[in-house]
């Protein structure tokens, strides 16, 4: 398959992506991680049927960047909200101590089976492998408790909690993706920076460029030229740090936050941006799934193993923490921190940013753990929430009992 | 919130912060391309084009107070940023943003076929029949001429026996004729102007695409046997431009049913399709030779006039406006040859003010042959003067086409079209404001979206 009819076809899927931004015109189709798109992508690409080659892929990787730093862009913006909804601050703790607490364990466990089976990997790349692992499977996807509250009309405490806490967990994961990124410096940087300093570059670099777009769009701009603004922001983002070798993804993430706090246009950008994400989000996800390699390494099934177990282990702790804030998170049972195993678009896009960045078994493995993780959530998570929210009476037995359609979420 | 009402209330400070904005930009990749040096690349074209929408957007709003066109402030950012000014970007990157210009002027292309309503082309037919052979007409024969009496100034000239100096004073001529759709688009899309000089100019300029690139195939062969003794005439060329030209035409009518087709049966994220059709229906024109701009063009008019879309698509094509237009004049500034137009700016100032004339004499003579209204007799002359991407390819074709003249030909018409292209726009959009045709529809702004639910 050429360039041209590749392109042409992520368009396509963008195209049909869009369709599913409201989840009204084909409801029903689709799971909530979209992880079906990485799979068509795994199917189409290399190891499978060979029709997207692998050098073909290679001269996607700039529009690759482009779709991960939008993305980015988008979750910062919306960072911190749930909708139109402030997200409380117990919430905002909660699913950052649920990220650290679920990345810490799953990259730990990951570096120890690591070093147990002598993965031939220097120690840095140990634990960028690690590293990358945990921050890939730290966090919840957005949208997995919004399908599910959509879908079954629940309403209630726990319903939004769990909501809030999956909408507050994306800070972490793309901060610890600056510091990893920080340990292996690109060669060609001709200038000399402490390595402790490249996160707050990332971070400084995401903050100029998004301060520097919502002081644009004070100005009351013409919406054509808000647009231009927003995509010069994002495009800058995730060209300059990725020459100076750092996280795209957190550079874009933060340029969205930056314009979510110093913007009073923010539900106005939020409006504009919102419906771009799944659109863009498809053939990101199908291009991941073209990129992955099951064969790259004998001990990826117990890195693989070890780390979604660990996660599975991680969240039931987490749930028992929410019991502990929550009343209504009480009544949802002992396992309702398996509510928040759903992990989707971010996490796969972090894996992909890993593949970018660290081409290799490092890249590689982060990307697979990343799908296999989100894979393992889409049987769990989904299924955990409507029992917790039934057994917290947020959800009624006839709406339990229907099937489980959804839409594909970032 | 109108354009004029906004820049009204922007005061000094929003003008300083926007000023130490671009700065900070500017510094951010300086910085960065100094402490990463010799990095090319898909990644690198994608900074370029951001960082070309952020200063093109900032120059704009900066230059805006002059009463000057945003055309031009993308321009000038294009060429400070470009390699020969602070070289924020490289050859290399400006050369890499030639297939995002494509998408651009297919764009341009679509938005200037919408908006020419048929109704409007009929009323203005004798106007526009007039002033497209008077202005062909005069503006190649005088043009040509000048080019011909200026040879003791023109050194490439020189050396030429009389026969082939006559030969490249036709190209020249058929050159001169060229005007810029883009840039009477990008006036038109940033003042909204409406009136009888803002339909006369984009009637005109849309018209005369088909016009020039029949002009400058028929000066091609005529000039070919007079350059070169040893070719002859040939209707060869004829033969390959009909088929170029009747295939354009019968490609942008499908795609404009096919567009029309779309926006009546599913109406949704247009731009998404027209990503597709940019992208997708350029490479196909590409491999059959068609002409991409004639083609998207077509299409864009059928849509408006032959379904009952056009309001829609325009809304559509609208959105995507300024975006398209800094991204392709500010490219088109970062490629402009900044030491060939030091070089030759005394002789491309000679041809391009010669040209201006030339353009407002020719408006007089079309004008009162055509009973012009007084705005269209004083102003029409001023939507004609810029030039830019057309000519500039068909002076590529030129060179290509007669390699003994070819490089100091397209250096000269490098220079000239860009002269042309940085005082076009403001002339037009003075003539615009003076005839008090801007202005008139209010412009979308950010507070103007509704939030959806959740």
């Amino acid at each position: 398959m050429n360039a041209v009819l590749l392109l042409t076809g992520l368009l396509v899927l963008a195209y049909l992506g869009s369709f599913l931004v409201s989840g009204r015109t084909v409801r029903g189709a689709g799971l909530p991680s979209g992880i079906e798109y990485v799979a068509l992508g795994f199917v189409l690409g290399p190891q499978a049927l060979d029709l997207v080659a692998g050098d073909t892929l290679a001269s996607f990787e700039p529009v690759v960047h482009v779709a991960l730093g939008w993305l980015a862009f988008s979750v910062g913006l919306d960072f911190g909200f749930s909708g139109e909804r402030r997200v409380s601050a117990g919430s905002l703790v909660l699913g950052t101590l649920s990220s650290l607490l679920t990345g810490g364990a799953v990259a730990t466990a990951t570096w120890f089976v690591l070093r147990r089976l002598h993965v031939d990997v220097t120690p840095v790349e140990r634990l960028l492998l690690a590293g990358g692992v945990g921050t890939a499977c730290s966090e919840t996807t957005r949208h997995a408790v919004r399908w599910v509250v959509d879908r079954h009309g629940a309403s209630g405490p726990l319903a939004v909690r769990l909501d809030e806490v999956a909408h507050a967990d994306d800070f972490l994961p793309l901060l610890a993706v600056a510091v990893l990124f920080a340990l292996e410096p690109a060669g060609n940087v001709a200038t000399r920076v402490p390595l402790r300093d490249w996160p707050a570059i990332t971070v400084g670099l995401g903050l100029l460029l998004g301060g520097g777009a919502a002081l644009l769009a004070r100005s009351e701009l013409r919406l054509e030229d808000t647009w231009g603004v927003l995509f010069g922001v994002t495009l800058m983002a995730v060209g300059t740090s990725a020459r100076l070798g750092l996280s795209t993804l957190t550079a874009a993430f933060f340029a969205g936050i930056a314009v979510s706090l110093f913007s009073r246009h923010r539900r106005e950008l939020r409006a504009m941006v919102g419906p771009t994400e799944r659109p863009v989000l498809l053939p990101a996800l199908l291009l991941a799934g073209a990129r992955i390699d099951l064969h790259m390494s004998p001990a990826l099934p117990w890195i693989a193993a070890t780390a979604i177990g660990t996660r599975l282990v991680a969240k039931v702790i987490v749930g028992w923490m929410l019991a502990t804030s929550s009343r209504s998170a009480r009544k949802g049972g002992l396992l309702v921190g398996l509510s928040l195993m759903s992990s989707g678009g971010l996490a796969v896009c972090i894996g992909l940013a890993f593949a970018l960045r660290f081409p290799g078994i490092v890249g590689d493995t982060v990307l697979a753990i990343a799908v296999l993780s989100a894979t393992a959530g889409e049987f769990i998570g989904p299924v955990r929430l409507r029992r917790a929210l039934r057994a917290a009476g947020e959800i009624g037995e006839a709406e339990a009992a229907s099937p489980a359609p959804g839409r594909v979420a970032a | 919130m109108s354009g004029a009402a906004a820049a009204g209330r922007k005061g000094i400070g929003t003008r300083a912060a926007h000023g130490l904005l671009l700065l900070a930009f500017c510094a951010l990749l300086f910085a960065v391309t100094r402490a990463v040096p010799e990095v090319h690349g898909g990644l690198w074209t994608i900074t370029a084009i951001g960082f070309l929408l952020l200063a093109g957007t900032l120059t704009s709003e900066a230059i805006e107070p002059l009463g000057l066109p945003h055309l031009t402030g993308y321009l000038v950012a294009g060429i400070a940023a470009g390699p020969y000014v602070l070289r924020l970007l490289d050859e290399h990157t400006v050369k890499s943003l030639s297939p995002v210009n494509t998408l651009a002027l297919s764009l341009i292309a679509l938005a200037g076929g919408a908006e020419l309503d048929l109704a409007t082309v009929r009323r203005e037919a004798r106007r526009l029949a007039w002033a497209s052979l008077v202005q062909c007409m005069l503006v190649l024969v005088l043009m040509g001429g000048l080019f011909f009496a200026a040879r003791p100034i023109i050194p490439f000239t020189r050396s030429l026996p009389t026969t082939a100096l006559v030969g490249v004073a036709l190209l020249w001529g058929a050159l001169a004729v060229t005007r810029s759709p883009s840039a009477t688009l990008g006036i038109l899309s940033q003042t909204r102007a409406q009136g009888p000089l803002a339909t006369f100019t984009l009637a005109f300029v849309m018209a005369s695409d088909v016009v020039v690139v029949v002009l400058v195939a028929t000066a091609m062969s005529i000039a070919r046997p007079l350059i070169d003794p040893s070719a002859s005439f040939s209707p060869d060329a004829f033969v390959a431009l009909g088929h170029s030209l009747f295939g354009s035409v019968a490609l942008g009518t499908t795609l404009g049913l096919v567009i029309a087709a779309y926006l009546k049966l599913v109406n949704r994220q247009m731009l998404v399709v027209l990503l597709v059709l940019g992208f997708g229906a350029s490479t196909v024109l590409d491999y059959l030779q068609f002409d991409a701009l004639l083609t998207f063009m077509v299409a864009g008019f059928i849509v408006r006039n032959m379904s009952k879309q056009g309001h829609k698509f325009l809304a559509c094509i609208e959105q995507t406006g300024n975006v398209v237009y800094v991204v392709f004049f500010a490219t088109a500034g970062a490629d402009l040859d900044v030491p060939l137009l030091r070089g030759l700016w005394p002789v491309a100032l000679v041809l391009a003010g010669a040209r201006s004339l030339v353009t407002w004499g020719g408006s007089l003579i079309a004008g009162r042959l055509s009973g012009d209204p007084p705005v269209l007799r004083r102003w029409s002359w001023s939507g004609l003067v810029s030039q830019a991407g057309l000519a500039l390819g068909l002076s590529t074709i030129v060179a290509r086409e007669f390699p003994s003249i070819g490089t100091p030909f397209r250096a000269l018409a490098v220079a000239t079209v860009a002269i042309n292209e940085m005082v076009g726009p403001v002339l037009f959009k003075l003539a615009l404001d003076r005839a008090g045709e801007t202005e008139r529809r209010e412009a979308v702004s950010l507070a103007s979206i509704r939030p959806g639910p959740g």
